[in-house]
C-alpha cells in the first residue's frame, strides 16, 4: 500500500512538471505576446522590451521553465499579468469559495449517483426508458443548466438568489473560508443559511453530469456484479437481498464507479469554470475565465498546476480504495 | 470448462459486435447530414441583419434574434453544424493517433510500449477538459486552437484503448495460430488482430463524441473559440447571458441545440455500447 | 405435518430409501420421515428468449431422493442437468425468462411456487451447494472466515466446519482472501460452508470438473464421508460417468431434457438398459479402453434445445431406432426383474440380449521409421517474472527438461496444473523462447497446434476459406489448385464445402474442432502438437477427436506431441508418456508401462485417482505446491507416501527400467545401484 502511494507520488511530480513544459512549450509557440498585452497596445518597444527583461520573458525558454518550476516548488507562482498581484495570493483569496463549491457538489453527486445506481441496478421494466432520460439530462451543457435555474429559481419562482456568493454585508472572514461552516463557528446561523441558499443552484449545475455518469456506472457494475456466480452462492445460503447487496454486490461493483469517480472530477473542475462565471461566484474558475481574456498566462498556469495536483491526489486515493475493497488489487 | 465456454462466447460477441457496428455508425452519419445540412432551412445566414434587436420567438423569427437582430434559428443551425463537424474533426483525429500509437505499443518492442504509456498515463492522469482549457488559453483562442488543444489531451484515451485491445487480441489463441501458420507478420497483424480493435474503437468514440461536443461548447462559453460573430452555440450564450433575465432566447437555444446534439451522439454511442454486449 | 397416513401407498416404508423411486405426477406432499427429501415431478423449464428461438432446457422430469442418499444425475451439455440443479435450489436465472411447470419439493416446500422468504429458508435450514468454479463462487472481496460464517452463524461453527472439510490449520484460514488458497482447499470452503446447519440435501453442481484429477479424488472422498458423518442426501451432477460412478448410490441419466434412465449405480453401469447409457459407457475414454483400433463413438450430434424432437431425442443416433420411436417420446418404465430401474427406451428388453459389437478394423501398424529424432529438448529451462507480494519473483516454469521424440512417433505429456506441460508445448511451437537450453527440431520441421478451445483458435472475423487459404501462402499456388487443396482437406475432415464461406461463428461445436484441425494439416506439419484438444468436449465428442488425430497422423506421417491432463487419452493416443510434476519430467516410458505398472510414486497417485466405474479410487495427501516455491530436491517429496529424508536434501536422476522407462526416483536409484553392485 505504502510502495503504490509513494510510486503515485513519483507519478505525480512528473505529470506535474510535464503540464508545465506543455503549457511553456505552447505559449511560446503561440503568437499572443504575454508582454504586450501586459503593457497595452499603446506602449513603445523600448517600454516592451525593459518589462520583458524585468519579468524574464527575454531568456530561453528553458530558462524560463526552470525558473518558473523551482519558484512553484517554494509556492511563487509568479505575478499576474491582470491583477499585477502574486498569483499565490490571488489563488489564497479565491480558493475557499472554489473549495465550498466543490465540495457541496462533490456530496451531492455521490448522493445522486448512489441513488441512481442502487435504485436502477438489475434488469427491470423501467430501466431502459429512465436511462434514456438520464442520458437526457446528462447531455445538457452546464452553462444551460445555469441559465435554466436561474430563469426558473430566480425569475420565476424567486426562490434562490440568482449569484454571488452570500447576500450578507459583513460575512465573518475566518476560520476555514467556508461561509457554511464558519457560520456555525461564530454562531450565526443566518450566514450558513444564506450561503446554502446561494449553494444550491450553482452546487446541483456542477453535480448533475458527474452525478449521471458515475451512477449509469455503478448500475452496470452492479447490475453484472449481482448476476455473478457468487453471488448465487450468497443466495444458495439464504441470505436476504439486503445482506446480499451491502455485502457482497456494493463492494464487488465499486471498483469501476470509483474510477469513474476519480476521473469525473475533471469535469467537475471544467465544470466550475463555466457555472462560477454564471454565477459571478468568487472562485478559482471565476480567476481563469477572467485570466482568459487578458491572456494571463502565469495566471492559468498556476491555477491549472494547483488544479492538476488536487486531481492527481484524489485519483491516488481512489487507487489506494480500490486496493482496499478489493484484496486482489493489492498486490 | 466455464472459462471455454465464456471464451467462446466473447469471440462470438467480438464477431457478432462487429457487424452490429453499422447501426451505430449510420446514426452518426444520420446526425452528421442533418447537422451539414441543417442550414439549409436556415431562412438567414449567420451573420446578416435579420430583424429589429430583440425580437421575441414568433412567426417573424422563429428563435427570436439577437442583440444585433441575428435570427437565432438561423445561427444555432449554423452553429450546429459547426460543433458536430467540430467534434467529429477531434474524435477522428483522437482515433487516428490513438490507433497508430496503439497499434504500436500493442505490437511494437516492449521500450516503446513502455514509452509510449509512460505518455499517455501523464496524459490521462490529469482532468482532460481543464487541460485543454489551459493549452487553449495558453496559445491564444481561435477554432483551429481549441481543436488542436482539445486533440492534444483526447487522443491518448484511445490509444490506451487500442493498445489494451491489442494486447488483449495477441495472447488470444486466435493470433497463436495464424502465428503458427506461417503467414508474415504484417498479416496477422492486419488480419488477425486489428479488425479485432474496431469495435470497441468505435464504440469508445461513439460515446465519447457527446462529451467532446459538451467540452468544445463549453471551451467556446469560456471565449476560447471562433471570435464573434461567428455563429458558435457556446459563445452565442455568453454573448446573451447579460440579457438572459430580459431576453431569455438568446443564450437558452443555443443552450439546448448543444444539449440535442449531444444527446443524439449520446444516444447512438449507448445503444451501440449496449449492443456490442458491454453492458 | 401431514399424518402418516397420506403417503402415498406406493412408498411404503419397506421398501426403504435405497429402492426411492420416481414418484408419479399429482403424489402427494411427502414430509414424513421416510418421505424423499427431493420430489421432482413432472418439471418442465422453457426459457424465452427475445429475437431467438425458445430454448426447451427441461421436458418432464421426475425424480425424488431418500435421506441419505447419494443420486448422480448424469448428462452431457444441453442435457437440462444444471437447469435442474437451478430449479431445485429455487435459482432459476431470471434472464432469460423462463415458463416452468411441474413440481420440485424440498421436504415438502415447493421451490418454484413458495413466496421467496420460505424458500430463502429453505435454503439457508435444508439446502447446501457447491458449484463448479471454486474461484468465481467465492466472494474475492470477503474473507473466507466471514463467508462462512454467514452460513455458520458463529466462528467456532466455521473453523469446526473446515476442519471437517478438511482443511488443515482452519483457524489461520479462516482470515485469507480466496485468491490466497489453491483450487483444492477453495472447493473445501465452498464444502464447508454446504454443510454449514446440517442440510438435508446437498446439490454438488460437477463440483470437481474445474479441479485436477488427484484433488477430485480428495473431493469425492470428501463428499461421501460427509454423507456419512452428517447424513445429508447429495445431488451430484456431472458429465462423467466415472466420477459418478465412485460416489453415487443411483444415477440418473438425463439426455435431451428427459430422463433416459436410472438406477442403483452397479447393475446400471454394468448393464445399461438404454441405449444412450450404453453409448456414453462404450465411448467413455478409459484406462482400460482398445488402443489398438479406433474407439467407439457416438454418432450424430448432441440434441438442441432449440430444436426438440417430437419422439425420442437420442433417436437420431440410436442404431436401435424404430418408426414409433420418432413418434412421441418413450415414457420410463419399469424395467423387468430389478426394482427401482427405470428406462426411457422402447426396446429396453432387446438391449439385454444384445450381442457386443464386433470392433471396428485395427490401426495399420505404426509408422515409426527410424528415420531419426524430430524433436529434441536438452535441458530446457523456462523462467518467467511474475508479481507477487508486491514485487517481481522468478517463476520456474520448466527446470530442465530433456525429451526426445522419434519422426513418426506420438508421444503424450501429462500433468496437472502447474506441470510445465503447456508451457513445453508453447515452447516447442516457438511461441515462447526458452530462457536456457535447446530445442531442435528435424528438417524444415514448422509445427502446428491443436488448441484445447477450438474455436478460439479460429479467427472470429475470417471466414473459412481465408483462414485455410492463408496457410497455402508458402506454396504458392494457383487460385484453382488452392481451392482444390481445401475442399480435399475439408473431405478428409469430415466436411463439406457448405462451411467454406462460413465465419466461425456460425458453425457447431463439433464443425469448429473440425476446420481447426483441417487448418494444421492443410500443409501438413511433420510435428503436430496438441494442446488438451479434448480436455472441454463432452466423452462422445473426445473420442472422435482422438480417432481422427490418429487416423490423420498415421495417414499424413505426421509426429504427434500430444499435451494432456487425462492418462486415459494420453494412453490412446500415445506411443510413448512423459508424466509431468513441476517442471520436470518424472517418469518416461511405452503407454502401456507407465499406465499398466506406473513406477514414480505421483505416477501410481495419478492412475489410481482416476475414477473408472467398478474401481476404487485412492488420493494422495495435498496438493502441488506453489510453483514460486518448489520443494527442494525431490519436488514430490511433500505428497510422496515413500518419501524420505534423503529426498529432501538430493535431486533424484533418471534411473533406466526397462528398455525405454525411465524413472526420477531415489527409490530406484538404490535399486539400481544396488543391483549393479550384486552383479
Amino acid at each position: 500500500m505504502l510502495a503504490l502511494a509513494g510510486r503515485r507520488l513519483a507519478g505525480a511530480v512528473a505529470i506535474c512538471l510535464g503540464l508545465t513544459v506543455v503549457l511553456f512549450v505552447l505559449q511560446h509557440l503561440s503568437a499572443t505576446d504575454p508582454v504586450r498585452v501586459l503593457v497595452g497596445p499603446s506602449a513603445s518597444t523600448a517600454q516592451v522590451d525593459a518589462v520583458r527583461h524585468q519579468l524574464g520573458y527575454d531568456l530561453p525558454l528553458y530558462a524560463q521553465w526552470w525558473h518558473y518550476v523551482t519558484g512553484a516548488a517554494t509556492g511563487d507562482l509568479q505575478t499576474s499579468l491582470r491583477t499585477h498581484r502574486p498569483v499565490a495570493t490571488d489563488i489564497a483569496q479565491f480558493l475557499p469559495a472554489s473549495i465550498e463549491l466543490a465540495l457541496f457538489s462533490c456530496l451531492i453527486a455521490a448522493v445522486l449517483a448512489l441513488v441512481l445506481g442502487i435504485g436502477t441496478a438489475g434488469r427491470w421494466r423501467g430501466a431502459a426508458p429512465l436511462n434514456t432520460v438520464l442520458l437526457a439530462i446528462a447531455s445538457a451543457p452546464a452553462f444551460l443548466l445555469t441559465l435554466l435555474g436561474i430563469m426558473v429559481f430566480y425569475r420565476n419562482l424567486g426562490w434562490l438568489p440568482p449569484t454571488g456568493r452570500t447576500s450578507i454585508a459583513d460575512p465573518p472572514g475566518g476560520p476555514t473560508g467556508l461561509l457554511t461552516v464558519d457560520g456555525l463557528l461564530t454562531g450565526r446561523p443566518d450566514v450558513t443559511l444564506d450561503a446554502l441558499r446561494h449553494l444550491v443552484m450553482p452546487a446541483v449545475c456542477v453535480a448533475l453530469l458527474p452525478a449521471i455518469a458515475v451512477g449509469r456506472t455503478l448500475r452496470s457494475s452492479l447490475t453484472t456484479a449481482l448476476e455473478s456466480d457468487h453471488i448465487r452462492t450468497a443466495k444458495a445460503k439464504g441470505l436476504s437481498r439486503r445482506a446480499i447487496l451491502l455485502h457482497h454486490g456494493l463492494r464487488n461493483s465499486a471498483t469501476t464507479p470509483l474510477s469513474m469517480a476519480g476521473l469525473q472530477l475533471g469535469s467537475v473542475f471544467a465544470s466550475l469554470v463555466v457555472v462560477e462565471t454564471v454565477f459571478a461566484w468568487p472562485g478559482l474558475g471565476l480567476y481563469i475565465s477572467q485570466s482568459i481574456p487578458t491572456s494571463d498566462f502565469p495566471a492559468i498556469a498556476g491555477t491549472t498546476l494547483l488544479l492538476a495536483v488536487a486531481y492527481v491526489a484524489v485519483n491516488t486515493a481512489v487507487d489506494i480504495t480500490q486496493a482496499v475493497l478489493d484484496p486482489r488489487l493489492a498486490r | 470448462m466455464t472459462a471455454i465456454l465464456t471464451s467462446t462466447r466473447a469471440s462470438g460477441r467480438l464477431a457478432g459486435g462487429l457487424s452490429r457496428l453499422n447501426g451505430g455508425l449510420v446514426a452518426v452519419a444520420v446526425i452528421t447530414l442533418l447537422a451539414v445540412l441543417g442550414p439549409l432551412v436556415a431562412p438567414h445566414t449567420a451573420t446578416e441583419a435579420a430583424g429589429v434587436p430583440f425580437t421575441p420567438p414568433g412567426a417573424s423569427a422563429l428563435f427570436g434574434t439577437d442583440d444585433v437582430g441575428h435570427d437565432v434559428f438561423s445561427r444555432v443551425l449554423y452553429g450546429l453544424r459547426l460543433s458536430w463537424l467540430s467534434a467529429l474533426a477531434v474524435v477522428g483525429v483522437g482515433m487516428l493517433i490513438g490507433l497508430v500509437a496503439g497499434v504500436l505499443a500493442g505490437l511494437g518492442p516492449r521500450w516503446l510500449d513502455e514509452l509510449l504509456m509512460r505518455i499517455t498515463d501523464g496524459f490521462l492522469a490529469m482532468p482532460g477538459a481543464l487541460v485543454a482549457i489551459a493549452v487553449v488559453a495558453a496559445i491564444g483562442p481561435s477554432l483551429e486552437h481549441t481543436l488542436i488543444g482539445v486533440s492534444v489531451v483526447w487522443w491518448p484515451y484511445y490509444a490506451r484503448i487500442v493498445r489494451g485491445e491489442v494486447r488483449a487480441i495477441r495472447s488470444r489463441p486466435h493470433v497463436e495460430a495464424a502465428r503458427l501458420s506461417g503467414i508474415g507478420r504484417l498479416r496477422v497483424a492486419t488480419h488477425h488482430v486489428l479488425p479485432g480493435t474496431w469495435s470497441s474503437l468505435v464504440v469508445a468514440a461513439s460515446l465519447d463524441l457527446g462529451y467532446v461536443v459538451l467540452t468544445l461548447a463549453g471551451l467556446s462559453f469560456l471565449g476560447l473559440g471562433a471570435p464573434p460573430p461567428a455563429p458558435e452555440l457556446g459563445a452565442m450564450a455568453t454573448q446573451g447571458l447579460s440579457s438572459i433575465l430580459t431576453a431569455w432566447w438568446i443564450p437558452v437555444f443555443p443552450g439546448i441545440g448543444v444539449a440535442v446534439l449531444t444527446f443524439a451522439a449520446n444516444l447512438s454511442g449507448d445503444r451501440l455500447q449496449a449492443q456490442s454486449g458491454r453492458i | 405435518m401431514p399424518p402418516e397416513d397420506r403417503r402415498d401407498p406406493a412408498r411404503s416404508p419397506s421398501t426403504g430409501p435405497d429402492s426411492a423411486i420416481l414418484s408419479g405426477p399429482g403424489s402427494a406432499i411427502l414430509s414424513g420421515p421416510d418421505s424423499p427429501i427431493l420430489s421432482v415431478q413432472d418439471l418442465h423449464v422453457t426459457f424465452r428468449r427475445p429475437r431467438r428461438p425458445d430454448a426447451y432446457a427441461l421436458r418432464g422430469v421426475d425424480l425424488t431422493i431418500g435421506r441419505g442418499e447419494i443420486a448422480g444425475l448424469v448428462g452431457e451439455s444441453g442435457s437440462g442437468k444444471s437447469v435442474l440443479a437451478s430449479c431445485v435450489l429455487g435459482l432459476l436465472p431470471e434472464h432469460p425468462a423462463p415458463v416452468v411447470t411441474g413440481r420440485v419439493l424440498v421436504k415438502g416446500v415447493d421451490m418454484l411456487t413458495s413466496p421467496e422468504t420460505r424458500r430463502r429458508a429453505v435454503r439457508r435450514l435444508d439446502l447446501g451447494s457447491v458449484f463448479q468454479d471454486p474461484m468465481s463462487s467465492l466472494d474475492p472481496t470477503m474473507r473466507v472466515g466471514r463467508q462462512v460464517v454467514e452460513a455458520a452463524g458463529s466462528a467456532e461453527e466455521a473453523v469446526r466446519l473446515l476442519t471437517a472439510a478438511g482443511i488443515p490449520d482452519a483457524e489461520s484460514r479462516m482470515r485469507v482472501y480466496p485468491h490466497e488458497l489453491s483450487g483444492g482447499l477453495r472447493q473445501r470452503v465452498m464444502i464447508a460452508m454446504a454443510v454449514a446447519g446440517n442440510p438435508a440435501l446437498i446439490v454438488a453442481d460437477e463440483p470437481t470438473t474445474a479441479l485436477d484429477v488427484t484433488v477430485q479424488a480428495q473431493i469425492l472422498r470428501l463428499l461421501r464421508r460427509l454423507r456419512d458423518d452428517f447424513g445429508c442426501s447429495v445431488l451430484l451432477i456431472t458429465h462423467d460417468l466415472g466420477v459418478a460412478s465412485q460416489v453415487c448410490d443411483r444415477l440418473v441419466v438425463l439426455y435431451g431434457g428427459r430422463l433416459a434412465e436410472t438406477g442403483p449405480t452397479t447393475p446400471m453401469l454394468s448393464e445399461p438398459r438404454h441405449p444412450y447409457t450404453a453409448s456414453l459407457l462404450r465411448s467413455r475414454i478409459s484406462l482400460t479402453s482398445d488402443v489398438a483400433r479406433p474407439l467407439p463413438t457416438m454418432p450424430g450430434e448432441p440434441p438442441r434445445p432449440t430444436r426438440p424432437l417430437p419422439g425420442c431425442a437420442f433417436a437420431p443416433r440410436c442404431d436401435l431406432r424404430t418408426d414409433d420411436c420418432e413418434k412421441a417420446p418413450p415414457e420410463p418404465r419399469p424395467v423387468p426383474g430389478e426394482p427401482g430401474r427405470l428406462s426411457a427406451c422402447l426396446r429396453l428388453d432387446e438391449l439385454a440380449e444384445r450381442p457386443a459389437e464386433p470392433g471396428s478394423a485395427s490401426w495399420p501398424p505404426n509408422a515409426v521409421s527410424g528415420r531419426g529424432p524430430l524433436l529434441t529438448l536438452r535441458n530446457v529451462h523456462q523462467r518467467f517474472r511474475v508479481r507477487g507480494q508486491g514485487r517481481h519473483v522468478r517463476l520456474s516454469a520448466l527446470s530442465g527438461v530433456d525429451l526426445t521424440v522419434e519422426a513418426g512417433e506420438s508421444v503424450a505429456i501429462v500433468g496437472e496444473s502447474g506441470s510445465g506441460k503447456s508451457t513445453l508445448l508453447r515452447a516447442v511451437a516457438g511461441l515462447t523462447p526458452v530462457s536456457s537450453g535447446a530445442i531442435e527440431l528435424g528438417g524444415d520441421a514448422r509445427p502446428q497446434i491443436v488448441f484445447q478451445d477450438a474455436g478460439a483458435s479460429l479467427t472470429p472475423w475470417l471466414s473459412v476459406a481465408t483462414l485455410l487459404g492463408e496457410r497455402l501462402s508458402r506454396l504458392r499456388l494457383s487460385k484453382a489448385e488452392t481451392r482444390r487443396h481445401i475442399a480435399r482437406t475439408l473431405t478428409l475432415v469430415g466436411l463439406g464445402d457448405d462451411v467454406l464461406h462460413a465465419k466461425p461463428g456460425a458453425l457447431s461445436g463439433g464443425q469448429r474442432q473440425r476446420v481447426a484441425m483441417a487448418r494444421a494439416i492443410i500443409d501438413p506439419p511433420e510435428l503436430l502438437l496438441c494442446d488438451e484438444p479434448t480436455s472441454a468436449l463432452d466423452a462422445s465428442r473426445a473420442a472422435g477427436v482422438l480417432n481422427q488425430i490418429g487416423e490423420l497422423r498415421r495417414e499424413l506421417g505426421m509426429t504427434v506431441l500430444f499435451v494432456t491432463h487425462d492418462l486415459g487419452a494420453a494412453r490412446v493416443v500415445a506411443d510413448r508418456i512423459a508424466v509431468m510434476y513441476l517442471g520436470r519430467v518424472v517418469e518416461i516410458g511405452p503407454a502401456d508401462a507407465v499406465v499398466g505398472s506406473p513406477a514414480h510414486p505421483y505416477t501410481q497417485a495419478l492412475v489410481s485417482a482416476i475414477p473408472e466405474p467398478g474401481r476404487a479410487i485412492a488420493a494422495p495427501a495435498g496438493e502441488a505446491p506453489d510453483p514460486l516455491r518448489p520443494p527442494s530436491g525431490c519436488r514430490f517429496r511433500t505428497r510422496c507416501p515413500a518419501a524420505r529424508a534423503e529426498c529432501a536434501s538430493r535431486a533424484p536422476a533418471p534411473v533406466r527400467l526397462d528398455a525405454g522407462h525411465l524413472v526420477d526416483c531415489l527409490l530406484y536409484e538404490e535399486r539400481t545401484t544396488a543391483g549393479s553392485a550384486a552383479s
